[in-house]
């Protein structure tokens, strides 16, 4: 691959903002989809910019996520795909979730332009809220050193940050002191980038040899972190500690990308039940936890959206437990998506798994069937062992 | 222990050949323990995964998914549909240790009475071996 | 004038007797209260019917995981339990289930109420992690001061209906001095007194009302008056608001802990509400920049007009917020004011009538008149 050299002199988001201020300027995108900070500076918040002058307190790197920019594109184009063309500045993972929400029909990806970059992660949401004073030094410490125990937990063994599921990518790994990288990761990346007089002759080597390397770094770490957490969640007993301050609050469900249901199944009258069905259920155990349903609710979730979840640990963010929903969920994602061999979001042409399916798999799910199993004596006998 | 222990099992199956297995067993008079409770669903297809997992934490010890052969299904697909979901509901018990091993998915055809009913006692034996759910008797849930 | 039931043990350990009493006398066939979730992990409520699964109740605990009024209103939405079915709610939690019956979200119906004398509780995110012990003993040495206690929900500590009206037994709390060794339950009902009939303790007349609640109702209302003057400040006009609720990331959690917001499916979250292209569109020309998703302010400014008139105050709200904004002490605020207009009191008498469903012929003239 091929692409340019982004000089930055003092100020690398500057730079980019100039970026999208000549890509406004030359018509390559007519609006631009990106974060900005909130008046009470303490936060960010998605702004759909058109007006150039606007550009200038926007933040194509910001060090949290607090709204997924999947839900921003899709509260944008649920309805339909935008009439103007926009380019969107997220993170990788977030343009893996739009690429699955569009899968689920609820984004359209049409006059849609995705820049994304090589993430050094993003902070816990309330921490940072709490103290940007102290946040923003610890993101621009990671972003320096590709490594900090600051960022989100699913953050820090994430191997999918440089991956380029849009149009246009800033490299910054392997890039020379004030420089980054511009590369076209589709073809209308580089019409843009054509279209901006940017050269694409500046090698990726580098570049690619870099992320290769954070990568195994990366996936070490997440096997170690998986190890761990293995055993905090194995098993009812395990699973059920780490689930014990769960208050039913489905903040998790509501920020996720992923979970689009205007009302979710868990919050409707299936589980309006009568009295008699918790009374029974309460005499039947000692005793019943109130709300009710919560394992199911986390398991039950987990069945719907595990294989699109595309481990951003938004829910980590919003939980005000602090359980580890993120670090759970995307355990459970890899090895379910590992199944049916599925990255969500690194292809929109590639199928949901439950959309498909082929004749000849999963063999060995099945249970083989032995004939020998019950001779007609054996069978009778455990019939009327249960009279 | 498993002497004493009957365990509660949910024998999902399907509409069309999962009822229709069942049916030809009766014609043939087989039978098979009765701690295996039938739950009849239009389509293996239609089986909503929250249901099997509703099953386990409520007090089944075990469930079994029975549908038509693949290419049988009434609804063309659904049996399809239904391995890849079952498959995905396996590896989330398995990857938090819930026991995945309770939950088989068998084909069975219509006229495959003996079939059905060895499914139903080889189960009920392998549960047995394995003993009751723990996750039935949590209050916690 | 109220009995007394002085019960020789902690409070703790005689209202858990109390409890053990009820069932074990098949007085109630459940009990609804807070109990250890996983050993000391967590807290949260539970429909015990074993009296055995008592030994972890945690009945009076300075934690509200979940508003007991939306348990209860969910439990009894289709219907009402056929035996008696004892609940140790809080009396905001008390106050918001009645709010719910009004709205013909619940149901009274075979239901006995243990409350309590309420100091307060304390914000959630303290329990996580932590060490329950230590927070229950923090929790009872400050309860004798008879004063506010330091790290209580805001809510809480502003709050001016901590002694329940409408509770069958109430466990006395406040500025109780010997918490480790009696327990005193009011039988402020018929039923309460039914129900303590053969439980043992010493009895004796004793009327609710004190001089050290009096003397708490005074400073929380101190404390009140400041705290909603300085929120007034606060958030006064549009770019008051912007400040408060600008990093609002519109999970709506506060409107889904919210006892008063039962709505299966918030208009907020529904079709209606999501913005058709075209206004984005309209939205981009006219002011060259818009929020994506919008209708951050517009979600609370149409929560309060839909809730604020039965605003109990019990902070759940504020407690769930993931970026800490101060949401149940605005609720409250405009909630208080809007109940003013009306003379409303929330939770009080399940007899008041909401305002809303009813009006006077002659009534708000100032409003319609040119």
């Amino acid at each position: 691959m091929k692409g340019s050299i982004l000089p930055f002199e003092k100020d690398l988001e500057k730079s980019i903002l100039a970026f999208l201020k000549t890509g406004l300027d030359k018509e390559c995108f007519e609006a631009v989809l990106i974060p900005h900070k909130i008046p009470s500076d303490d936060n960010y918040a998605y702004l759909l910019i058109k007006d150039k002058t606007l550009l200038q307190g926007a933040s194509p790197l910001p060090p949290v996520i607090p709204v997924q920019g999947a839900k921003a594109v899709s509260a944008l184009t649920r309805w339909g795909p935008s009439k103007k063309k926009i380019l969107a500045v997220m993170h990788p993972c977030e343009i893996r979730a739009t690429v699955e929400l569009s899968k689920l029909r609820q984004a359209s990806l049409d006059n849609l332009v995705f820049l994304s970059f090589d993430c050094p992660g993003v902070m816990p949401l309330s921490g940072y809220v709490k103290n940007p004073g102290e946040g923003d030094p610890a993101y621009q410490d990671a972003r320096q050193k590709w490594e900090s125990a600051k960022m989100r937990p699913v953050c820090q063994t994430c191997s999918e940050f440089g991956a380029p599921a849009s149009d246009l990518h800033i490299g910054l790994l392997g890039a020379e002191e004030g420089n980054a990288f511009l590369f076209p990761a589709s073809l209308e990346g580089k019409r843009i980038m054509d279209k901006l007089g940017l050269e694409t002759s500046a090698s990726s080597d580098g570049w690619e040899r870099e992320v290769e390397k954070l990568k195994k770094a990366r996936e070490e770490k997440r096997r170690g972190a998986h190890q761990s957490l293995q055993t905090r969640v194995e098993g009812p007993d395990k699973l059920l500690e780490t689930f014990s301050s769960c208050i039913n609050c489905h903040n998790c469900m509501r920020v996720c990308p992923v979970c689009y249901c205007r009302q979710c199944y868990f919050d409707s009258d299936a589980f309006k039940l009568p009295p008699e069905n918790f009374l029974a259920r309460a005499q039947k155990k000692g005793s019943l936890r109130l709300p009710a349903d919560t394992l199911l609710f986390h398991l039950g979730r987990m069945s719907h959206m595990i294989l699109s979840c595309v481990s951003c640990g938004t829910c980590e963010d919003a939980c005000p437990m602090g359980i580890p929903v993120a670090q759970v969920f995307s355990l459970v994602a890899e090895n379910a998506q590992r199944l049916f061999n599925y990255v969500p979001g690194r292809s929109k042409e590639e199928p949901l798994p439950a959309a498909v399916y082929r004749e000849e798999e999963l063999c060995e799910m099945e249970k083989p069937y032995l004939e020998t199993y019950a001779r007609t004596g054996e069978r009778d006998a455990s019939a009327s062992e249960n009279k | 222990m498993s002497r004493d222990f009957t365990p509660k099992i949910i024998y999902f199956m399907c509409g069309w050949c999962g009822t229709g297995g069942s049916e030809t067993a009766s014609a043939y008079h087989l039978c098979y323990p009765e701690n295996v409770l039938p739950f009849r669903v239009n389509c293996t297809g239609s089986l909503s995964s929250v249901h099997v997992l509703r099953a386990f934490i409520e007090g089944a010890d075990g469930v079994i998914i029975s549908g038509c052969h693949p290419g049988d299904c009434h609804y063309e697909d659904g049996n399809f549909r239904a391995r890849r979901r079952v498959a995905t509901v396996k590896s989330i018990l398995d990857s938090l240790g819930l026991g995945e091993e309770r939950i088989w998915f068998r084909y069975i055809a219509h006229g495959e009475g003996k079939r059905y009913v060895d499914t139903a006692a080889e189960f009920n034996d392998y549960i047995k071996k394995l003993g009751p759910n723990p996750l039935k008797e949590r209050n916690d849930t | 004038m109220p009995q007394l039931l002085k019960i020789s043990k902690s409070v703790d350990e005689g209202t858990k007797a109390f409890l053990e009493f009820l069932l074990k006398e098949k007085k109630v066939c459940g009990v609804i209260t807070l109990r250890k979730i996983h050993g000391d992990q967590g807290i949260g409520y539970s429909l015990i019917t074993r009296p055995d699964d008592l030994e972890e109740a945690l009945p009076l605990f300075p934690l509200m995981p979940a508003n007991g009024g939306k348990i209860l209103s969910r439990l009894t939405l289709r219907g009402s339990p056929k035996e008696p079915v004892a609940a140790v709610m809080k009396p905001c939690e008390m106050r918001a289930f009645i709010e719910l019956i009004k709205r013909k979200q619940g149901s009274l119906d075979n239901f006995v109420f243990i409350s309590q004398t309420c100091p307060g509780v304390y914000p959630i995110e303290m329990s996580s992690g932590g060490d329950l012990e230590t927070l229950a003993s923090r929790y009872r040495e400050n309860i004798q001061l008879g004063e506010n206690i330091p790290e209580t929900r805001s809510a809480c500590r502003t709050c001016l209906h901590f002694t329940p009206p409408n509770a069958d037994i109430i466990v006395s709390l406040i500025a109780e001095k010997d918490l480790d060794k009696s327990c005193s339950l009011f039988l402020n009902s018929k039923k309460g007194e039914a129900l303590a009939d053969g439980m043992a303790g010493e009895r004796r007349e004793q009327t609710l009302d004190s001089p050290e609640l009096r003397l708490l109702h005074n400073k929380k209302k101190e404390e009140r008056k400041k705290l909603f003057d300085e929120m007034g400040t606060e958030m006064r006009g549009i770019e008051g608001l912007i400040r408060l609720f600008g990093k609002c990331i519109g999970c709506h959690g506060c409107s889904y802990v919210c006892p008063l917001c039962y709505c299966d499916l918030c208009f907020f979250d529904s079709k209606p509400n999501e913005s058709r292209p075209i206004s984005y569109q309209g939205d981009l020309e006219r002011k060259g920049a818009t929020r994506i998703p919008s209708g951050t302010i517009f979600y609370h400014l149409g929560r309060l007009a839909h809730m604020s008139v039965s605003c109990i105050g019990c902070g759940m709200c504020t407690d769930v917020c993931p970026v800490d904004i101060p949401v149940s002490t605005i609720f409250s605020r405009v909630g208080e004011s809007v109940q003013k207009i009306f003379d409303y009191r929330p939770g009080m008498d399940v007899e008041e009538v909401l305002p809303f469903a009813v009006y006077k012929e002659e009534e708000f003239q100032e409003i319609g008149e040119q």
